[in-house]
């Protein structure tokens, strides 16, 4: 039996996070499908917030996860996140409409052997090991819908593996989903890596998530320029860097508030030499 | 507390009934494979999980230190076994993956020598910063004298801590482990690639079958790469985070990772597979 590693709590309850994560994700990946009701492209950089709701939920269930102590390190949850979530992404995405809800029932599904095998065939014996790979798992997938969405538009299998120029100048054709699998594990491993300690606090990690989506979202929404109108390109721009300069900001001020003194370190400058 | 330097609880102890129940599960997903989907299917599966064993057998030879290894507490390679798979184990994926053109055995070789070089180069400039940045000797914590070597280790260990630096059986160890996974990585992309390049055409509509080549490389590259996280991670989970190769005490734990990698590579691979039917 593990003992907990870390005593704080605090902050919103793990479910209330689950349930606004994995909600709102859903929303607003169906929000890209108004692209295809109104034949047009600008809803794209609902894909970047998708992606901001699933992996500010993603990184608190590191943390309950994490606060166990598994011994491989933070970033391993991550890899397996994404890991078995392109998987479900990819199944899902034949489905038409439907992808998102497959893509989460399907993650959900492997996710859960997953945890089994790591919990019991392995004998981790960890209370929530189940629980917390299957929701990185889905996370892991609506992170990758998300970010499809938001490069091409789209979340079906055909746009995904049609490009412009044929089938070798698409999102899967070109690779652009190895890309967006290590752009996603960054930005989930890193937040409660990076705030992990006695000084945790969790606003300050999930605003930490946040600000590492946008930061690789502004990289997928440059992508997209290759897939979507100029158009729709230009408005995913500036919303992923508007949402990355807010939430760094905001990063920035919660970090003064939780570090114990603030200097404004400048640069060491260098004497005239006569 | 770090949650890599926080003592981990897994036992090393078997559990009957969980495996049972994995291997059950893996035979009737096999089973499964088979009757909805025929026999080259159901064979390529099993090929797919082939390839998650190498892998997850793989990892148990690589000596992954973490973070005490950084700080000279312990011995092996300074950082955590999501980092080494993804270097040795991709760079063997790739290797394979050049090669998938000039037959399968040329492009298994080809996987398990890349993966077995870059561990081997990783090993070799890890010995050097060791020893010349860090000033430290190479001594294992976990025997006496080293299995392939000979050489003694004792005198060489500091007081209080598990040993440090890189012995020559883990250096071993990290080649073989390297080997196995980079095999283990193309033959699950070899049986993906064969599969999408059959079932593509057809479901794409497409004309010439040779214009979704690029299609199922990158479809059978991701699937593959999603699977040896998937097997990496949990190897790394049975051996609780550090190891020291195949001198470790820990070693002996694989039988259980061989069900979990034969379980979690038929999950992956039977969903893989269903993207084309």
């Amino acid at each position: 039996m593990t003992v907990k590693v870390e005593v704080k709590a605090g902050g919103m309850p793990h479910n209330n996070i689950m349930a606004l994560g994995l909600i709102g994700s859903l929303v607003c990946v169906y929000l890209t499908y108004l692209n295809q009701l109104g034949n047009t492209q600008v809803f794209s950089f609902f894909g970047a917030l998708a992606v901001v709701f699933a992996i500010v939920w993603g990184s608190n269930a590191i943390k309950v996860l994490c606060s166990y102590g598994i011994g491989t390190g933070v970033p391993s949850a991550g890899m397996m996140s994404l890991g078995s979530g392109v998987i479900a992404m990819l199944l899902a995405t034949r489905y038409g409409i439907a992808a998102p809800i497959v893509a989460v029932i399907v993650a959900g599904i492997i996710g859960a052997i997953l945890g089994y095998i790591a919990n019991n065939v392995l004998s981790m014996h960890i209370p929530v090991m189940i629980r917390s790979i299957t929701e990185l798992a889905i996370v892991g997938a609506l992170t990758l819908m998300g970010f499809a969405a938001l490069a091409t538009g789209s979340f079906t299998l055909t746009p995904l593996m049609s490009g412009a120029a044929g089938f070798s100048s698409s999102f899967i054709g070109a690779s652009i989903i190895a890309v967006a699998f290590m752009l996603g594990g960054i930005a989930i491993q890193h937040p409660f890596n990076a705030t992990l300690g006695p000084n945790w606090e969790q606003d300050r990690m999930l605003m930490l998530a946040a600000e590492c989506v946008f930061l690789s979202a502004v990289m997928m929404a440059i992508i997209s320029f290759a897939f979507v109108g100029m158009m729709a390109a230009i408005i995913s721009l500036i919303v992923t860097v508007v949402g990355w300069v807010y939430t760094y900001m905001q990063f920035i001020a919660l970090s003064k508030r939780d570090a114990a003194a603030w200097l404004d370190a400048k640069p060491i400058v260098e004497p005239e030499v006569a | 507390m770090t949650a890599i330097g926080a003592k981990p609880a897994a036992g090393a102890q078997m559990e009957p009934v969980p495996m049972a129940i994995g291997l059950i599960l893996t035979l009737i997903i096999i089973a499964a494979a088979f009757v909805l989907t025929g026999s080259s299917m159901a064979v390529a599966l099993v090929g797919i999980i082939v390839g998650g064993l190498l892998i997850g057998f793989g990892v148990h030879f690589v000596p992954v230190g973490g973070a005490p290894a950084a700080m000279g507490q312990a011995p092996g390679i300074a950082t955590g076994v999501a980092m080494l798979a993804a270097g040795a184990g991709l760079a063997g994926l790739f290797g394979g993956a050049w090669a998938a053109e000039l037959g399968f055995a040329v492009a298994i070789a080809g996987g398990a020598i890349g993966g077995g070089l870059m561990m081997a180069i990783t090993c070799m400039m890890v010995t050097l910063i060791y020893v010349y940045g860090m000033g430290i000797p190479c001594a294992s914590g976990k025997v006496a004298k080293d299995p392939i070597s000979g050489d003694t280790q004792t005198e060489f260990k500091s007081q209080g801590t598990e040993g440090h630096g890189l012995p020559f059986s883990s250096y071993v160890g990290g080649v073989i482990g390297g080997i196995l996974g980079g095999a283990g990585g193309t033959l699950i992309y070899l049986e993906l690639l064969h599969i999408y390049e059959d079932k593509l055409p057809v479901i794409l509509n497409a004309g010439i079958p040779a214009e979704v080549k690029t299609v199922a490389v990158s479809l059978a590259g991701i699937f593959a790469i999603g699977m040896f996280l998937v097997n990496a991670v949990l190897a790394a989970y049975n051996i609780t985070g550090t190891t020291e190769g195949p001198a470790d005490p820990k070693f002996k734990r694989f039988p259980r990772d061989i069900v979990a990698s034969a379980l979690a590579s038929a999950v992956c691979g039977i969903v893989a597979i269903m993207i084309v039917l």
